[in-house]
């Protein structure tokens, strides 16, 4: 449904998006992972033709948008990251003006503006000025606008931001269930959103792209050691020693009072290994738990910025 | 067509809903009926010789001009460089409609408030018409003489606010190119060298309005005003594809 290859995009002195390359199936939804600044926005605008690109192509439903912009434009339902809307107008009013554009015979307008409202319930405040309105029912309005015209293909940029958490996920389920017959890009930095909404993850960062795959993949194959919590009650250099030579270990932290974290190589399940050293050392076992490998730890370390900073971060947790 | 329809609609909208519009239609009217009463004063001085009413009002006086330089760029500030600001810009050209339709939308918009401005002194006409009589040619050539100021300024302005973010700077360039463009003709009497006199005469916005206003339709007053405001409109739609700055 969208092809986008090598796109780049040259600002003055930096590419601040370079040479990407990817492939959204039709009915996909595609999560749009960054750290800020990383050009995921840049990305968008230059697939919905709001920026020109350097170079690189973008189709979109077999368009090509170089070759037929409007024709791309006409598909895509765009969401930009700080949804701007006109404050003097209606929120009727706004979508019907917003579906003209787009569009919609005149005669199917009134019903499309019935059931989006419906759908991203706003039909309390149809009759409201927009600059009258909340945060939350700003952002669904923008939303609705851009699910007026019913376009195959929804890019949204951050649709979450600076909503409160019911909010959030009031729109995350509005997401989904868009999912079922559009193609959507979703753009956004909170994790947890991206694996309960995206079949599949781009990670972009400082204009490139790190990684593409299921929430699934990018976590296992990504994120490397997956770690094993214990507490024993036992001689702290002693327990540090013994779970080293475990196979499979990689590295051992004690956290104090006999706590070790364990990491492990391959995602191999260290834990009845730890329990057998328990039993056959007899010490006590207080605790043991695994930690799978998270999409964060995937996204941090693929994001070399952000990655800087967690170390750092870790290290001041760590003194 | 009804992509551009819907977008002149909006434009309207946005207008009477903010209260500059109201503040400049109540300043407009306030300032032609003092030009007005003045006209009529000074007609009514007995030493004053016999002349067209009107042509003192379309034109005639420097208070019109001085007040068209300062209202067309008010109007038009708003139109492109808000949208900038706010992002919707960013709505406005990811939509299926194309730079030169939001730009052809906004300039009918505006054009449509700035004859609205002038609606009002119809009554003027009126007035002197049921105390003597008028001749109806040159009032009309008169009116389209304003109008196709309008078409002009109104460019202008749209050019000036499609270059910036900024209501105020988009107002300050406006007027600044307008002083320019109302002046420049003026040069003509400085003007030594035939040619140079005869190209300056041609820009000359003081003699186009004084032809209309005597019921004159030159047609290169036409063509000039038209021409440039051509120009403009077509710089604001380049201005506007280059979005590269924001």
């Amino acid at each position: 449904m969208i092809e986008v290859e090598a796109l780049t995009k040259r600002f003055v002195d930096r590419d601040a998006v370079s040479n990407v390359s990817f492939f959204v199936p039709e009915g996909e939804v595609l999560g749009f992972l960054g750290p800020n600044g990383a050009g995921k926005t840049t990305t968008m605008r230059m697939i919905t033709g709001f920026l020109p690109a350097t170079s690189g192509s973008v189709r979109v439903a077999g368009l090509d948008l170089a070759r037929d912009p409007l024709g791309v434009r006409s598909r895509i339902g765009y969401l930009p990251e700080n949804v701007a809307l006109y404050p003097e107008m209606r929120v009727e009013e706004y979508l019907r003006f917003r579906a003209a554009i787009e569009g919609v015979p005149r005669k199917d307008v009134a019903a499309r503006v019935d059931e989006t409202c419906e759908r991203t319930m706003i039909g309390d405040v149809r009759r409201q000025l927009i600059g009258t309105l909340s945060k939350g029912y700003r952002q669904r309005v923008g939303l609705a606008a851009t699910l007026v015209h019913k376009p195959p293909v929804l890019i949204l940029d951050e649709p979450t931001v600076g909503l409160d958490p019911r909010q959030i996920v009031k729109i995350r389920e509005l997401i989904v269930e868009l999912g079922r017959d559009h193609t959507v890009i979703l753009s956004t930095h909170i994790l947890p959103e991206v694996e309960q909404v995206c079949r599949r993850v781009l990670i972009i960062d400082d204009g490139k792209l790190v990684a593409d795959g299921t929430p699934e993949q990018l976590r296992h194959g990504f994120a490397g050691a997956a770690e094993v919590v214990t507490q024993l009650d036992a001689p702290e250099g002693e327990a540090r020693a013994a779970l080293e030579k475990l196979p499979g270990a990689s590295a051992v932290r004690s956290a104090g009072s006999g706590r070790f974290h364990v990491s492990v190589e391959g995602g191999a399940d260290l834990r009845r290994a730890v329990f057998s050293l328990a039993v056959e050392k007899g010490w006590v076992l207080l605790e043991l738990s695994q930690t799978a490998p998270s999409l964060e730890d995937t996204f941090l370390r693929l994001t070399t910025r952000d990655a800087a900073e967690h170390e750092a971060a870790e290290e001041v947790a760590n003194a | 067509m009804r992509k551009s329809l819907a977008l002149v609609q909006r434009e309207l909208v946005a207008y009477f809903s903010s209260p500059l519009a109201y503040v400049v239609l109540t300043a407009f009217l306030f300032f032609n009926g003092y030009v007005f009463w003045l006209i009529t004063n000074f007609l009514n001085d007995p030493r004053t010789q016999a002349m067209a009413p009107l042509k003192l009002m379309f034109g005639g006086t420097i208070f019109f001009w001085l007040f068209l330089l300062f209202v067309v760029p008010v109007i038009t500030m708003r139109l492109l460089a808000e949208e900038r600001r706010t992002g919707t810009l960013e709505v406005l050209l990811t939509a299926p409609v194309s730079e030169g339709q939001v730009v052809i939308a906004k300039f009918i918009a505006a054009f449509i408030f700035y004859v609205f401005l002038w609606l009002p002194t119809v009554v003027y006409v009126i007035i002197l018409g049921s105390y003597s009589s008028i001749d109806p040619y040159p009032v009309a050539a008169g009116y389209l003489g304003i109008a196709l100021l309008g078409v002009l300024f109104t460019a202008v302005g749209l050019l000036t606010s499609a270059l910036t973010r900024n209501q105020i700077v988009a107002a300050i360039f406006a007027f600044a190119v307008l002083v320019v463009l109302f002046s420049i003709g003026l040069l003509e009497q400085l003007a030594t060298g035939p040619a140079l006199k005869s190209a300056l005469g041609y820009m000359n916005l003081w003699d186009h309005m004084d032809d209309f206003s005597r019921g004159l339709v030159d047609t290169r007053h036409v063509v000039y005003d038209i021409s440039l405001a051509g120009l403009f409109l077509f710089l604001a739609t380049k201005a506007l594809a280059a979005k590269k700055w924001r």
